[in-house]
């Protein structure tokens, strides 16, 4: 089995990455890894701190995704955002059991993207586009984002810290959200 | 809950800070709405940019290989000794497939004004049979699994109930019967808790299959058995009851005709 490793993969490359992922297909499962381990890894890494706890993260995440196999559909979403979404779940689910809180330890909010660093021995493509993307926020909405994202801070909570309607946080995180969607497709149109 | 009801929660269920409760009954929406589906995928693929954007950490050197080997070791590739296991696992995972026509069948039914979303579920159902076919080439040489020894059947909701799923058996005289169930949708009360499934006969005698002790987040649970010593045939009924004995789910496995 073989896939590009650079470039977005269609759906139809997702789905036959994952039906080898399913089968145990050596191959499959390391052109997932190659594409997806580090922004899993990265992720566990930001929400558990430490490397540790990261790399048991990836690990399940990939164990995960094999056992979920089937249940992936390239046709209802990217295979990226199915893989990231198991992975922010595991975390979230790993500190509320061992900690007993609710949110991550690690409020990131300083800790926003910033410009990728001149001697990244892999420059992610990824990373650049999602940089960009984030660029069409302001810098409230992406505090916003990362409250919630990072911080594990529901919108009733942001409302009660910020003295504002419940309202208009769950406004504003959707509008943040669609302003970023809409970034990202218009870096897919050529 | 209507569709805007749940487009208000879908941008804190796409950050994955949707409260319990109300992230159920979002994930049991989207099991058959794919309006509302479709406007979650588009925000959840906008948080993951979010997370793509974080300043990389080092991958500790040698992951990829842990990573390979407990995927092979799971998925029982040639090698290792868990071959059967793996095989069972495999199944499971296509009847997951399966299953999800069994949920949106079910909803289909009780919602029967969307005649699309029945049309979706055969769909899925197609889609189903295929995965499953292809899986089962996987598992054994299909000389040794004639597509007429397996059967499937959907398990729906008793009334006032919530839930759907389906059933593959597979009932020969080569090699040992199994039969897997997998539901999804039923109630994550504790009381409910634990759910038991169980086959029947005509003249009402029983087997059990298995208990579900812990359901995932969209109430779904997986329950496999491998009968040594018994034939299954003419145990077509399939019931799943909650701790009080209720029946929650029942359905037929049609041993008639092959899967």
């Amino acid at each position: 089995m073989s896939s590009r490793h650079n470039g977005p993969l269609v759906a139809r490359e997702e789905q036959k990455l994952v039906e080898g992922l399913l089968a145990g297909n050596e191959d499959a499962v390391r052109a997932l890894y190659a594409r997806f381990a580090r922004p899993i890894f990265t992720l566990g890494f930001r929400l558990l701190g430490s490397p540790e706890a990261a790399e048991e993260l990836t690990q399940d995440v990939f164990l995960t995704a094999w056992r979920k196999a089937a249940r992936f559909d390239a046709s209802r979403g990217r295979l990226s955002t199915w893989l990231m979404t198991i992975a922010h779940n595991l975390a979230v689910d790993r500190l509320r059991r061992e900690t007993g809180v609710t949110r991550p330890r690690f409020v990131l909010v300083d800790e926003l993207p910033e410009t990728p660093s001149a001697d990244e021995e892999e420059p992610l493509m990824e990373r650049d586009a999602a940089i960009r993307a984030l660029e069409s926020l302001s810098d409230a909405e992406r505090r916003l984002l990362a409250r919630a994202y990072f911080g594990g801070l529901t919108a009733r909570e942001i409302a009660e810290a910020d003295g504002v309607p419940l309202g208009t946080v769950k406004t504003r995180l959707r509008t943040a959200l669609i302003k970023v969607r809409r970034a990202n497709q218009d870096k897919e149109r050529p | 809950m209507s569709c805007v009801e749940i487009r208000e929660q879908l941008p804190e269920f796409a950050v994955g800070v949707l409260p319990e409760p109300e992230r159920v009954v979002v994930e049991r929406h989207l099991q058959w709405c794919a309006g509302c589906r479709k406007e979650a995928t588009e925000l959840g693929s906008a948080v993951v940019t979010f997370a793509y954007a974080l300043e990389p950490a080092p991958v500790p050197r040698g992951l990829g290989d842990r990573i390979v080997a407990r995927i092979r070791q799971a998925a029982g590739a040639p090698g290792t000794s868990r071959r059967t296991r793996a095989s069972a696992a495999l199944a499971i995972a296509a009847m997951i497939t399966v299953a999800a026509l069994g949920w949106g069948s079910a909803m289909a039914g009780r919602a029967d004004r969307f005649a699309d979303q029945a049309a979706a579920a055969e769909a899925r159902r197609e889609r189903a049979l295929a995965t499953f076919g292809r899986v089962v080439r996987q598992l054994v040489p299909i000389s040794q699994l004639p597509v007429n020894e397996t059967h499937m059947g959907q398990l729906v909701p008793t009334a006032g109930r919530l839930g759907g799923g389906a059933v593959l058996q597979l009932v020969s005289p080569r090699t040992l019967d199994f039969t897997i169930v997998m539901v999804n949708g039923l109630e994550r009360d504790p009381a409910q808790m634990p759910y038991r499934v169980t086959l029947q006969n005509a003249a009402g005698e029983t087997l059990p299959v298995g208990r579900i002790t812990e359901l995932d987040s969209t109430g779904g649970a997986d329950v496999v058995r491998q009968f040594e010593n018994q034939d299954l045939t003419g145990y077509t009924a399939v019931l799943v009851t909650n701790a009080s004995g209720d029946v929650v789910l029942s359905g037929t496995v049609d041993q008639s005709a092959g899967a």
